[in-house]
């Protein structure tokens, strides 16, 4: 039964996909803003997908940590932390530019590719809506 | 993108005030009499209010220019008799400015500028995206 892949799914799966890409993104922009702040830590946000069950109530999943999860149900809520094994300079930042830049533009390569199919959804709908009358 | 922003501004600043202390290397006379004393940013984390901070989502760190502090070191001396603002001994007081110094500053908060501008042109990017959605 859970191998069912129903439109209401992949939509939220989509939509899964831009949250977690726009919240790298703005991690990734953080860390650039602050390239040059001394004693600045790098951080990184990761989503944990065991969490990312859709259920089709869209009911809240129980929490077994606390502060996993926040807010709306199936809304993708993500963990800060430093990231660690990266050099840090003599201002104790370890901000790596070229990192970031590859962080951002990976996020933002994610955000497209979603975004496309979830437009192309759309206008499949829109098409089935239109055509009925 | 606010963070990305402030960003720019600090670097901004970071580049000014870079130049002008390349610009008066060489002032014997500053504004109140004495010499010129070299100028440093403080930049420090600042957090950005967002409505993800409200959901207790992660909201975006900018930076700002804690402070611009001047630098308190004694002044090097040179030795120039010929100097209009020689003392007694022949020595001038020379501000403590390396331009080689100020130029790698320069450089690094152009670079840092460049960095952020490419994030807030994503940014934008994605924006816009996000609006065709709804075509």
């Amino acid at each position: 039964m859970n191998d069912i892949i129903t439109d209401r799914s992949i939509m939220s799966a989509l939509g899964r996909q831009l949250t977690v890409a726009v919240a790298k993104q703005s991690v990734a922009a953080s860390n650039l803003a602050n390239l040059d702040t001394p004693n600045y830590r790098t951080r990184d946000v990761s989503f944990d997908e065991a969490l990312n069950q859709v259920l089709p109530g869209g009911e809240k999943l129980a929490v077994t940590q606390r502060g996993h999860l926040t807010g709306q149900p199936n809304v993708p809520s993500g963990q800060l932390e430093d990231a660690d094994g990266l050099p840090t300079r003599r201002d104790g930042n370890n901000v790596q530019l070229d990192r970031e830049l590859l962080h951002m533009t990976r996020a933002a390569g994610d955000f497209t590719a979603a975004q496309t199919a979830l437009s192309a959804k759309f206008r499949l709908v829109r098409y089935a809506i239109n055509e009925s009358k | 993108m606010s963070a990305s922003a402030s960003a720019l501004t600090a670097e901004r600043s970071r580049i000014e005030v870079a130049v002008s202390n390349m610009a008066n290397a060489e002032s014997t006379r500053g504004v109140n009499g004495q010499p010129y004393r070299r100028r440093d940013v403080v930049l420090a984390s600042n957090p950005v209010e967002s409505f993800d901070d409200a959901m207790g989502r992660t909201g975006a760190v900018g930076v700002k220019v804690a402070d611009i502090v001047e630098d308190k070191a004694p002044f090097a001396r040179r030795y120039d008799p010929a100097h209009p603002d020689a003392d007694a001994e022949g020595f001038v007081a020379m501000p403590n400015v390396d331009v080689p110094e100020q130029m790698v500053d320069m450089l690094s908060a152009t670079r840092a500028y460049q960095a952020n501008l490419t994030a807030i042109g994503l940014i934008k990017d994605l924006i816009s995206r996000a609006m065709e959605l709804g075509k």
